[in-house]
């Protein structure tokens, strides 16, 4: 009876999969129940909490405002996202790899996150313009920091012995930072990549925050400053939607990929 | 062959859209790129911009005009001065003022407010019934121009700033309507109608700033004075296009509501009717009778650089015949600005 184990695994895995976005559901569904629970219960003013069938169905009465903010706002979160990742991560070998570049540069990286954003994105419109790229670029801007400084401490906790064996091997420095390093790094990369999914969506929000037409951010804004309270919520809604499947795809990926993580720990 | 009868349908279609006699192509050919960049978001306090938008009437005067919303964290002085947008509605004569202190090159071609645009609201039933029942009391105004206004109000009875307790405002009126707050700033479009809304308009007691001898024009029209330079035919076209998207909103404001919404569909309906209906007033109002929508009122202008000086809000006097330029709108006969 072991003829077919691989198939065995990938059964479960569907199945596990399956329960655990069942369970998902579940619970989201009575969170729902006792919100609306509460609020009709309790009585509470629309301007705290409204119901969240009132949330829904605004969203439903505009469908088309949701989802084309949804979609502007995560190309935006994913292209500063992806950038910042691979800078960071190249930013993090390099720091590794040169003392020197590190007493420079990483300084400089460390001031430049303490400039808050609001003051920042101002001056992004003016180089860039009302444009999707200037939204990316603070998302970057957000993600790449926390990416080089734990790629840089994942590949500083590579245990010297083992890279002093690999080069008795004659392992060329690309074999060892792909074949030992990197890999060594990853579950520590991959912390600062979860990290680095909210605060890229929290980059491309307030850089709708600038001046656009479409985007989450931008009907935060409007709801904001209308005091539309429904409209509000609505468009928290949607904005956790959004942060909270791309923090899980995230993690998916890390379970799926980096499965040494616990045999490390 | 089928990209070819795309292309077609689009020249067609562009042509329609530009709704004059010529082809779509030769007047392609001739449009000049252009940015106006809002002091908001969208929403009706913009409508005529964003009617003639939709009417074609930036392309009908040969302009191929891209309309960018404000932020919170945005002046549009420093955005128009700096080129990155043509042309600007920026906060009023008072932002104006003090771009011009800091030496920023900006010109207002045309002021849309005549008379301010807010007003400071207490409740009818509480213990604030004259401007002289404001001293110990908790006020909240924008620090941005609002309160200077309220201050002066305050001079004019003699009453000096250390006499109120003055916060800068947030966004929400709910500490106002809670009653955490006295007294509060609100703009006649936007949160006055929330005010109403949540309180009943027969609840409140409004005190206005041209009741006290105080204006502040605002919602300016401004270009670099680069554009001014060497590009006055542009600036004229520009206005001749805009007054007549505002003329159409006044005359039909649900069709210029229905323009708005079409933009930013979240918005609610009632709110943006009468948030047109206030804007619309604020622009009729005062000099604009007479001489027209977006007229400069020289007497206004120069009272409120007088009062802004006095407080030393700008350091010192600015030149207004460099500030404020209505040559361009001047150029365009009287009747087809007047509302």
């Amino acid at each position: 009876m072991m003829s077919h184990p691989s198939t065995n695994t990938a059964n479960a895995g569907f199945y596990a999969a399956a329960g655990t976005l069942l369970r998902g559901l579940l619970i989201i569904a009575g969170f729902a129940l006792v919100w609306e629970g509460c609020v009709v219960f309790f009585n509470i003013p629309l301007y705290y909490v409204p119901r969240i069938s009132a949330i829904v169905s605004a969203i439903f009465a505009t469908p088309q405002a949701y989802v084309d903010g949804f979609l502007r706002t995560l190309s935006e979160t994913l292209i500063g996202f992806a950038a910042g990742a691979l800078v960071g991560v190249f930013n993090g070998v390099l720091f590794s790899r040169s003392r020197l570049l590190r007493s420079m540069v990483f300084p400089l990286f460390v001031v430049s996150q303490t400039i808050p954003v609001i003051a920042f994105g101002a001056l992004v419109v003016l180089w860039f313009g009302n444009t999707l790229l200037a939204k990316a670029v603070i998302a970057f801007y957000l993600t790449f920091f926390p990416v080089t400084v734990n790629t840089l401490v994942g590949l500083q906790a590579v245990d010297p012995r083992q890279i002093a064996l690999l080069r008795s091997f004659g392992a060329s420095p690309m074999q060892l930072l792909l074949r030992l390093q990197l890999p060594i790094a990853l579950p520590q990369i991959f912390v600062a990549l979860r990290l680095g999914s909210t605060l890229s969506l929290v980059g491309a929000i307030v850089g709708e925050w600038f001046g656009d037409t479409t985007g989450l951010g931008v009907l935060l804004l409007q709801a904001m400053y209308n005091e539309n309270v429904v409209a509000l919520w609505a468009a928290m809604l949607a904005s956790a939607l959004l942060g909270t499947s791309f923090y899980g795809m995230l993690a998916y990926i890390e379970h799926r990929f980096v499965f040494w993580k616990s045999e490390l720990a | 062959m089928l990209k070819r009868r795309f292309l077609v349908a689009v020249t067609a279609l562009s042509a329609l859209v530009a709704g004059a006699g010529m082809s779509g192509a030769a007047q392609s050919a001739e449009l000049t790129k252009a940015s106006l960049r809002l002091k908001w978001l969208p929403q009706t306090q913009f409508a005529g911009f964003y009617v003639a938008q939709a009417k074609g009437y930036y392309k009908a005067e040969g302009i191929d005009l891209t309309i960018n919303p404000g932020g919170p964290n945005l002046l549009t002085e420093n955005l128009v001065a700096a080129g990155t947008d043509t042309f600007g509605l920026s906060g009023g004569t008072d932002s104006v003022f003090a771009a011009r202190d800091k030496n920023l090159p900006i010109v207002s071609i045309g002021v849309a407010h005549q008379v301010t645009p807010f007003v400071f609201v207490a409740r009818k039933d509480g213990p604030i019934k004259t401007l002289e029942d404001f001293k110990g009391k908790n006020i909240t105004a924008w620090f941005t121009g609002a309160n200077y206004v309220l201050l002066g109000m305050l001079a004019n009875k003699g009453i000096t700033a250390d006499q109120i307790k003055l916060q800068p405002q947030q966004v929400s009126v709910t500490p106002f309507v809670e009653g955490s707050v006295d007294v509060i700033t609100a703009t006649w479009y936007n949160e006055l109608n929330t005010i109403k809304n949540r309180m009943g308009a027969d609840k409140l007691r409004l005190f206005v700033a041209e009741d006290y001898g105080i204006s502040f024009p605002r919602d300016t029209l401004i270009i670099s004075e680069k554009t001014a330079k060497e590009k006055p035919k542009l600036v004229e076209a520009f206005l001749r296009a805009t007054l007549r998207g505002w003329k159409d909103a006044i005359k039909d404001q649900k069709g210029a509501v229905d323009t708005v919404m079409k933009i930013a569909p979240t918005l609610e309906r009632a709110h943006q009717e009468a948030m047109l209906t206030e804007v619309i007033r604020l622009m009729k109002a005062g000099d604009a009778e007479k001489n027209g929508l977006f007229a400069i009122d020289p007497k206004a202008v120069v009272k409120a650089h007088d009062f802004l000086l006095k407080y030393k809000v700008i350091s010192k006097p600015v030149d207004l015949n460099a500030a404020f330029n209505a040559s361009f709108l001047n150029a365009i006969p009287l009747a087809d600005r007047l509302p």
